[in-house]
């Protein structure tokens, strides 16, 4: 496998801080009010870190996951990703980061229909200037290769399982190599072999090639997949395994 | 950013979203072949309207006739008028047409004196049968190529109009497109047969030798018959043809309102459709943005799909109504005078470039709806 590169050994898993948010807040404005989903929220992630994000619906996840994954900006706060302060980024420039820097998967995998499964993992290559077509070529085979989709490279969406579609997602996310995937409830739509296969192929990103993951998801299986796991609630979030042994709480 | 990849997208969208393509692609076809049309009809017109500065062709015709079968006049003042200084060339010619009125099927008999029409018109050029052959025969005819392709004639084949029998002996084509709708006979058979008489003629055509003199031998000719019998009218070539075949150039300038409407339904056409495909695609445009596409690469997309579709529905509208005119070969006729529609290729290039252009015009709304949508709140939507 070329196309990804182990980060070197001396890198501590965990240690070093990938995503910091410090008192990160997100406001909208819906009608005459003014919803806050997130609210002086603090977060860190280690590089090559697999976290899961819980909580009941509508409690900002999607919205922590935009934030990290630099298609929104926060209200106020700071939010560091790889040392680069995403809240300092204008939107022109935030598109440029997202481009070399971060992989998104969606709930409803969201490729584009007229495209075949080869030319949807392409799309993000043909944002690189400096790859050739052969290069962008035998990057996707990879990429398709590495998630068990080399036969269907030429299949539209329309003739892939659910579970395909969400395969060809991720090849799409990691075949720029970012250091960066967020996962918006990516198992939520499928059965649970075709869930396995997924969470299966983020935990070997996690642990074979260090990429940093942040997973949202409301079944507690597949956020066992993941290293750790918090939960977000009413704007906030709580560490759900160290919250009882590390810090005395309320009752 | 690989912009070159944008309208290898744009054509996908296209491609792969076949029936609405081809239905926008037909509608730009017939909107463009209209407009082809209706340019073909005004730039036929000009061309043999609009005076130029190396005109020098002026017609004799009877003062206050427009219609060949009452401009009468005599086939003598060709000395008068041959002797008078400045002119080169005389040609009295009898004019025979089946109907007077606007038409699209005139048929007109030019009768001239056969050994001078080879001098008078040194660019006709005989295509098939025989030069020679029409001047042995009284009945001959040269027969235009359009006129010929029309009527399916060819040498050796006799045919009746405008109650006159002749003989084709051959078929001419010439630069000039007047020349190609009309069949030259004998003046002498014409003026038997038509029953004007010997010695009468609709028109004389006079060519001068400087463009410059072109008015003031008109008028040293009007002055000569002043006070004849028959007193003469002199225009250019072109001044005769605008104000004798009256009706038909009022007919043409009313087709530019169909020309205009044609423009605006195709623009209508494109950004409906193209309008439709950006509201129907915004998540699209919301994940190619979560992938790292620009907004203005979105945008663009919607443009290069906006001039390719042009692009298709020009070259299918402009090529069909160059074909279909240049196969039918249409002839307008007013008042003996026909108007040839000839294809051309400025009009046709220009009409694709209009098209594209339209398709450009069109996309740039639907362009900016699909662009400026906000991401988070359209990847939220179902
Ligand atoms: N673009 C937006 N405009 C207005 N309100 C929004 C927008 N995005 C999210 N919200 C609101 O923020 C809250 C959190 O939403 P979200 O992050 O989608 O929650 P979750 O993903 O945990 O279900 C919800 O109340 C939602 O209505
Ligand atoms: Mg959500």
């Amino acid at each position: 496998m070329t196309v990804f590169n182990p980060p070197t050994s001396s890198d501590p898993h965990g240690k070093e801080v990938f995503i910091r948010c410090r008192n990160v807040s997100k406001s909208y404005r819906k009608g005459k009010t003014i919803v806050t989903p997130l609210e002086a929220l603090d977060l860190d992630v280690g590089r090559g870190e697999f976290l899961a994000l819980m909580g009941p619906s509508g409690s900002g996840k999607t919205t922590l996951l935009n934030l990290i994954a630099g298609i929104d900006s926060p209200t106020t706060g700071e939010l560091w990703v790889d040392k680069q302060n995403l809240a300092s980024l204008k939107r022109g420039q935030l598109t440029a980061w997202r481009a070399k820097h971060c992989g998104y998967i969606f709930q409803l995998y969201h490729l584009v229909p007229i495209l075949t499964a080869f030319e949807n993992v392409e799309l993000p290559l043909l944002l690189d200037r400096s790859l050739s077509r052969k290069e962008r070529h035998s990057k996707v085979a990879a990429a398709l290769d590495l998630v068990g989709l080399a036969n269907r490279a030429d299949h539209r969406p329309t003739e892939l399982s659910g579970g395909q579609e969400q395969r060809v997602a991720i090849a799409r996310a990691i075949v720029t190599n970012p250091g960066l995937l967020v996962a918006d409830e990516p198992t939520g739509d499928l059965d649970r072999k075709s869930a396995t296969q997924v969470l299966d192929l983020l935990r070997e990103f996690s642990s074979e090639y260090r990429k940093t993951i942040v997973m949202v998801t409301h079944d507690a299986v597949a956020a066992n997949a993941a290293q750790r796991t918090l939960h977000l609630e009413k704007g906030q979030l709580v560490e759900q395994v160290q919250i009882t042994t590390s810090e005395p709480t309320e009752v | 950013m690989k912009w070159l990849a944008l309208p290898g997208i744009s054509l996908k969208q296209i491609t792969r979203h076949r029936f609405r393509s081809a239905l926008t692609v037909a509608g730009v076809a017939t909107g463009m072949f209209l407009y082809t049309a209706v340019q073909t009809m005004q730039h036929s017109l000009a061309a043999v309207t609009q005076s130029g500065a190396d005109d020098n062709t002026l017609i004799v015709y009877r003062e206050n006739r427009f219609c060949p079968t009452t401009s009468r006049l005599p086939e003598h003042y060709l000395l008068d008028i041959q002797r008078i200084e400045g002119v080169s060339e005389v040609i009295p010619i009898q004019v025979a047409v089946n109907n007077c009125g606007a038409s699209l099927d005139v048929i007109t008999f030019r009768g001239v004196p056969p050994e001078s029409l080879a001098e008078y018109n040194p660019a006709l050029t005989v295509a098939e049968g025989s030069f020679e052959q029409w001047r042995g025969r009284t009945d001959g005819a040269l027969v235009g190529e359009n006129f010929a392709r029309r009527r399916g004639l060819s040498p050796g084949d006799t045919f009746e109009a405008v109650g006159v029998r002749v003989y084709v002996a051959g078929i001419v084509h010439s630069p000039l497109t007047q020349d190609n709708n009309v069949a030259y006979v004998h003046l002498s058979f014409l003026q038997q047969s038509s029953r004007v008489g010997l010695g009468v003629v609709t028109q004389f055509n006079v060519r001068v030798d400087n463009p410059e003199l072109l008015h003031s031998v008109a008028r040293r000719i009007d002055e000569l018959f002043a006070s004849d019998a028959a007193p003469t009218n002199t225009r250019p070539e072109k001044a005769f043809f605008a104000q004798t075949a009256r009706d038909l150039i009022e007919m043409i300038a009313f087709t530019r309102w169909l020309g205009l409407g044609a423009v605006l339904a195709v623009l209508g056409l494109v950004a409906n459709a193209l309008l439709l495909a950006a509201r129907g695609r915004i998540k699209e445009g919301a994940i190619l943005q979560t992938l790292g596409f620009p907004r203005i690469a979105v945008g663009l997309i919607m443009i290069w799909e906006g001039a390719i579709l042009g692009l298709l529905g020009g070259m299918a509208g402009c090529l069909s109504a160059v074909c279909f005119f240049r196969f039918k070969s249409f002839t307008l006729g007013n008042e003996g005078l026909t108007l040839a529609l000839v294809p051309n290729w400025n009009v046709t290039v220009s009409g694709l470039v209009l098209a594209i252009t339209l398709g450009l015009i069109a996309s740039v709304w639907p362009a900016i709806v699909a662009s400026t949508k906000p991401v988070v709140s359209s990847l939220r939507q179902g």
